[in-house]
């Protein structure tokens, strides 16, 4: 929505793409496939690309062809990104990858992948040696997905195994050795939307719903409560549009509204138990309500783990306020 | 605990710990039974663990069905053996034999309405590994208890988050076997299987913290092993102070019922029992979000042991009643017992 006229995008500002991806994910509408790289992939290629990688790739992202995975994790760097392994090392004809990314999501499906590779060797270079390449995952030879299995039996996420992968020269994305700085931008994208409490909210008014007007004055207030803090984060999140709207940074912003945001989803699975009584379940029994229960409470852990663990969040936070 | 209940949970342990595995964890979502392990679970004893010694049972009381059953929630124990030790509980306590086979045990009270002569016809919803039993047990609305063949009855193959079979039973024209004064109140398999359940919670909350600091000691980030994190060791108390709360209500909850029993009226079992299960209904939540939380991505995966505890947790949570319900009934007597009242209460 974001993406630039010229490219085929709507040239839309980040608050506009707000209320719009506020109004599906409200709705519960599947948003999978294009879910990456309209956030997050699509603006980093608009803002960093060569003019042949935005002609390439931006009208593949608006026609909705384009799904991008993110290589980012590996198997031994987890929060502690900038210690990624995986090389990429400059040969006669372009780059030769090879590496192991870890818990990429989708990469099993993706056309494309923005990853982050080590350029640079010496031991000093820790987060000066990286550098981000814009991957097409369907060309390329080497690379090898393995989906695995997460909680709910599914396959979402996958190990991605990288051999002698040859990239054309052209396929570095943004600076070489600039890798830290960008990634850190991509965070504030992935950090900042309204996914973050409005995954949560369509079970707030099944909730209210199956209560049908029959709840008691102290699970109205708990209700209540709830709800205040739903219009908070909204708030709090529309001022992280709005800041990306007017070329800010709003990483810490970001960071702060992700904690808040994960504590709440995380918390009402716990309420909806406490008020009324009925079971969670899969998709083979219950009512509407006892389903998006069940789904919310199986996914409700990587809330506070992908895109940067809560932990790591309060870091920042903390850095933000001086104390380390 | 007593040198007997110690080799109790030794044994228990050691069975669990030798053929509760991952594999199994895996297979029996798909195929819940292994006739193997329900053998050697018969043979051990353990759906005999309450019934009287005249009975040929081990003539034990709710602390040694405590023990069973938070082993059972410490292995993830895919199979019925704590409702089979309370059908066998329950039957004994009515001063009826226990049949043979495997029980399934109805959770909702049997009205009058669905009794007609010999038989019964309801509906049942949500009966633990309905698929499996040979027999059903229920409570009649006045405590009878009733014992039910099969004949007549159909299932309907449901699970809980875990994939436990959690079925729907319909019984049409099911032949009461046996019935007898169970000379406990009708909602007793709601309150007492509310027992296990925190009982099996504990037990899955104490693995939930070995797990959890075995991982933090061996991964490293930052050069420094997960543990030396000073946010990641206050993570690791609040889980142990979860868990040592809900172990010590769910136990205490057993003594009381012990000494006071369920009686329906005056000062009996059921304040604690419903304070240990809105203590571990509750302690569901941040036990499972701080474990996940430790473990980071790994934790997410199928392939890993933590998710079949905290997919078990999600669900005990609720089933025979979450914290709100049991929560709401402390409320009631505190409003009944009154400020000046309650702690009397509480106490007495
Ligand atoms: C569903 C899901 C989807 C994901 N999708 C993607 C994806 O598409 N692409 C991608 O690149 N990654 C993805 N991830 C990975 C995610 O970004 C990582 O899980 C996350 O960064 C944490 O890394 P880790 O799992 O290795 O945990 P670890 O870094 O090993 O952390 C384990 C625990 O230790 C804590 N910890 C670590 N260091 C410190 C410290 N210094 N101080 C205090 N505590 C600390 C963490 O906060 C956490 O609680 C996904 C993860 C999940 C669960």
């Amino acid at each position: 929505m974001t993406l630039p006229k010229e490219y085929g995008g709507h040239g839309r500002s980040a608050l506009e793409r707000y209320v719009v991806v506020e109004e599906t994910l409200a709705a519960g509408a599947p948003v999978g496939y294009h879910w990456v790289a309209d956030r997050q992939s699509g603006l980093m290629v608009a803002r960093l690309g060569t003019e042949a990688q935005k002609k390439s790739i931006i009208p593949a992202i608006t026609s909705g062809e384009a799904c991008f995975a993110i290589g980012m994790s590996e198997p031994n760097s987890g929060s502690d990104l900038a210690s990624v392994k995986s090389k990429a090392e400059k040969v006669a004809d372009g780059w030769l990858l090879n590496g192991t990314k870890i818990w990429t999501s989708n990469a099993h499906n993706a056309t494309h992948m923005i990853a982050l590779f080590r350029t640079d060797f010496s031991p000093d270079a820790k987060h000066k040696g990286l550098s981000q390449f814009l991957i097409d995952m369907k060309t390329v030879r080497g690379i090898t997905p393995r989906p695995i299995r997460d909680l709910t039996g599914r396959g979402h996420f996958n190990e991605v195994s990288f051999v002698d992968v040859l990239l054309p020269p052209d396929a570095l994305l943004g600076r070489e050795g600039d890798g830290w700085n960008q990634v850190t931008a991509e965070l504030a994208y992935e950090r900042s939307g309204p996914e973050r409490y409005l995954s949560c909210f369509l079970l707030l008014s099944e909730l209210i719903k199956v209560l049908d007007g029959k709840a008691s004055p102290s699970a109205l207030a708990k209700i209540g409560a709830e709800l205040a803090w739903a219009a908070t984060l909204r708030n709090m999140s529309l001022s992280v549009a709005g800041m990306l709207n007017e070329g800010k940074d709003p990483s810490l912003q970001a960071s702060v509204v992700k904690d808040l945001g994960c504590h709440f989803e995380q918390r009402l699975p716990g309420l909806a138990q406490e008020l009324v009584a009925m079971e969670p379940t899969l998709s083979d029994s219950g009512i509407d309500y006892q389903q998006v229960l069940g789904n919310l409470m199986l996914l409700a852990p990587s809330f506070s783990l992908r895109g940067g663990t809560l932990e790591i969040l309060r870091g920042i936070i903390a850095r933000g306020l001086g104390v380390r | 605990m007593n040198e007997a209940q110690t080799i109790l949970e030794d044994s228990i342990s050691r069975l669990f710990a030798d053929s509760v595995d991952r594999e199994l964890l895996a297979r029996m979502e798909h195929e819940p039974w292994d006739a193997g392990l329900w053998e050697a679970c018969v043979e051990l004893g353990l759906p005999q663990v309450m019934v009287s010694e005249s009975r040929d049972g081990m003539g034990g009381s709710w602390v040694e069905g405590f023990i069973v059953a938070r082993a059972c929630g410490r292995y993830a124990v895919p199979l019925p053996v704590v409702e089979q030790m309370l059908a066998g509980h329950l039957a004994d306590h009515a001063g009826l034999a226990v049949p043979e086979g495997v029980a399934g045990l109805l959770p909702e009270i049997i009205p009058g309405s669905a009794i007609a002569g010999s038989t019964v016809s309801m509906t049942q919803r949500r009966v633990p590994w309905g698929r499996r039993a040979d027999w059903f047990l229920g409570l009649g609305a006045d405590g009878e208890l009733l014992i039910i063949g099969k004949d007549g009855s159909r299932c309907e193959a449901e699970t809980n988050l875990a994939r436990e079979p959690r079925d729907q039973v319909v019984l049409q024209a099911s032949p009461i076997l046996a019935r007898g004064a169970s000379g406990l109140p009708a909602e007793a398999v709601r309150w007492l299987g509310a027992l296990l359940r925190s009982a099996q919670i504990a037990g899955a909350a104490a693995a939930c913290l070995e797990m959890s600091v075995k991982y933090t000691s061996d991964r490293e980030q930052f050069g420094r092993k997960l543990s030396q994190f000073q946010a990641i060791q206050h993570h690791l108390a609040e889980i142990a102070g979860q868990m040592a709360a809900v172990d010590t209500m769910a136990l205490e909850a057993c003594v009381a019922l012990d000494q006071r029993g369920l009686a329906a009226t005056g000062r009996d079992a059921r304040f604690e029992l419903a304070a240990a299960k809105c203590r571990a209904s509750e302690a569901v939540e941040p036990l499972t979000r701080l474990s996940h939380q430790v473990h980071g991505a790994i934790g997410f995966t199928y392939e890993y042991d933590l998710q079949f505890l905290t997919r078990r947790l999600w669900s005990w949570r609720a089933e025979f009643g979450a914290h709100g319900e049991w929560g709401e009934y402390l409320g009631s007597i505190a409003q009944r017992e009154g400020g000046d009242g309650i702690w009397a209460y509480m106490t007495a």
